[in-house]
């Protein structure tokens, strides 16, 4: 059983077609990073995989279960909105921006949703949150507010805030975009961790570095298709495509 | 001296009416202000439409209009209310027009990945508001609530139209009376007082809001 499978996904907004029959499976423990250049359509398929869009046609399975597959009519058919909701439990999200509640200090964050939406104890939550800050060096920041911290510690709090929800699957929208350079070592150095503890992860993401040394398998998007996949070195030391060369040539050009 | 003394219980008694249409006003608008301003943001349409058509209407006439009316012109039609509900009645309704439009706008500013991240956590809307939304609306929209709750002080005058001894009627009755200026300028000082604590009031809830940003 695939952890998560996405078959021929299609998505317009308004006249332009973002994603043009996007297939996807993801294996238990694998670490996938979808890169492309902006407007590929990368985030667009991510942000479908636990309905924040919508999509217009095709099917998606998350640990065998169905989310939404194609109706009678050959458009999109959600499945009831308890099922979703207990689907997208199973995925953790993370945003380019943090998106952290700023009107909650750090712990509170990693508290909010295991205790309101999971029903966990308090005080077993504050203890799951508190291990999970430690894992990702924040444990001193505990009774800070958002705003105290610095873009790659919200970011790591971010992350803790998923992982609270004790995810299968964890989706990283641009996680180090937002971030000064000087500070995307830590996020990555956060995430290489939760790859090494065989998370399954989907990272969309700009840092070649990053794919190459830690995704199992490498996604180039381009004009809403997968143009080439495979594994990490393949695709980023020998592209068979033009367009992967191009995209790759000018990514690493700029550093 | 012994004149100001004279003139003290009187005006005391029109300054409790004031505080009561005051208070009555807040404790029911405020709240109720929170509901329109979310049933105003509704994908619903039918209630988003009425909404705005309840913030056009009160918004749009002039709160001395709908004083009357509601206290004379329901009168008509054979719904009689006391002097002071008919005023909390219209009260209430302004106010609630006013405060629904300044929490929207208050919920509107906040940026939709407040939405996104509470979404992918499993909230339902009911939580998202209730914990994510609505207490950072609240600090958003302080500056302008405080202008708006000054203001109901003042208006609080209002009713003296309908006849109803509030603290201004009082001072125009013994300055009438009296034939002295005396009494106008005790109500101003009444109402200065009033609007002072309030001011401070707002200032002390600005800084407790202000552990974050």
């Amino acid at each position: 059983m695939y952890m998560l499978q996405a078959l021929d996904i299609y998505k317009r907004f308004h006249r332009t077609e973002v994603l043009r029959g996007i297939s996807l499976r993801v294996e238990k423990g694998e670490v996938i990073a979808i890169i492309g250049p902006s407007g590929s359509g990368k985030s667009t398929f991510l942000r479908c995989l636990n309905r924040l869009e919508t999509v217009d046609r095709g099917m998606i399975e998350i640990e065998g279960e169905v989310m939404v597959r194609n109706g009678p009519d050959g458009k999109a058919l959600y499945s009831d909105e308890r099922d979703i909701a207990r689907l997208r439990r199973k995925m953790g999200m993370v945003f380019q921006d943090f998106n952290l509640f700023p009107h909650k200090s750090v712990l509170e964050n990693l508290m909010l949703a295991p205790v309101i939406v999971q029903k966990t104890d308090a005080v077993l939550a504050e203890k799951t949150a508190r291990a999970l800050l430690d894992k990702v060096g924040l444990s001193h920041k505990a009774d800070q507010y958002p705003y105290q911290l610095s873009g790659g510690q919200q970011q790591r709090v971010a992350i803790a805030r998923a992982l609270a929800m004790n995810p299968d699957i964890m989706c990283f929208d641009e996680p180090t975009s937002a971030l000064d350079p000087e500070l995307t070592g830590e996020v990555l150095k956060v995430m290489k961790d939760l790859a090494l503890e065989h998370m399954t992860m989907i990272v969309v993401t700009h840092e070649i570095g990053f794919a190459r040394e830690v995704a199992n398998r490498v996604i180039f998007m381009d004009e809403g298709v997968i143009v080439e996949q495979g594994k990490a070195e393949d695709v980023l030391l020998r592209p068979q495509h033009e367009r992967t060369r191009a995209f790759l040539s000018k990514v690493l050009m700029a550093r | 001296m012994q004149y100001l003394a004279s003139l003290l219980p009187t005006m005391l008694e029109g300054t409790v009416i004031t505080v009561e249409l005051f208070a009555l006003t807040l404790v029911m608008s405020l709240p109720l202000g929170v509901i329109m301003a979310i049933a105003r943001i509704s994908r619903f349409k039918p209630l988003n439409l009425l909404m705005q058509f309840y913030v056009w209407l009160f918004r749009g006439t002039p709160l001395l209009l709908q004083l009357l009316f509601i206290y004379y012109g329901l009168g008509i039609v054979g719904i009689r209310l006391e002097r002071f509900t008919a005023a909390v009645l219209a009260f209430v309704l302004n106010y609630s027009a006013y405060l629904a439009e300044i929490y929207r706008s208050g919920i509107q500013s906040i940026d939709r990945g407040q939405y996104e991240a509470a979404d992918v956590l499993g909230l339902t809307y009911f939580q998202t508001m209730s914990k994510i939304i609505l207490p950072q609306m609240f600090k958003r929209v302080l500056p302008p609530i405080s202008n708006e709750v000054i203001n109901l002080v003042k208006d609080t005058a209002l009713i003296y139209a309908i006849g109803e001894s509030e603290l201004l009627r009082v001072a125009k009755t013994a300055a009438v009376r009296d034939f002295s200026f005396t009494p106008f300028i005790v109500a101003a000082l009444f109402y200065l007082v009033m609007n002072g604590g309030i001011q401070q009031f707002f200032k002390w809830l600005e800084a407790k809001y202000d552990y974050y940003r």
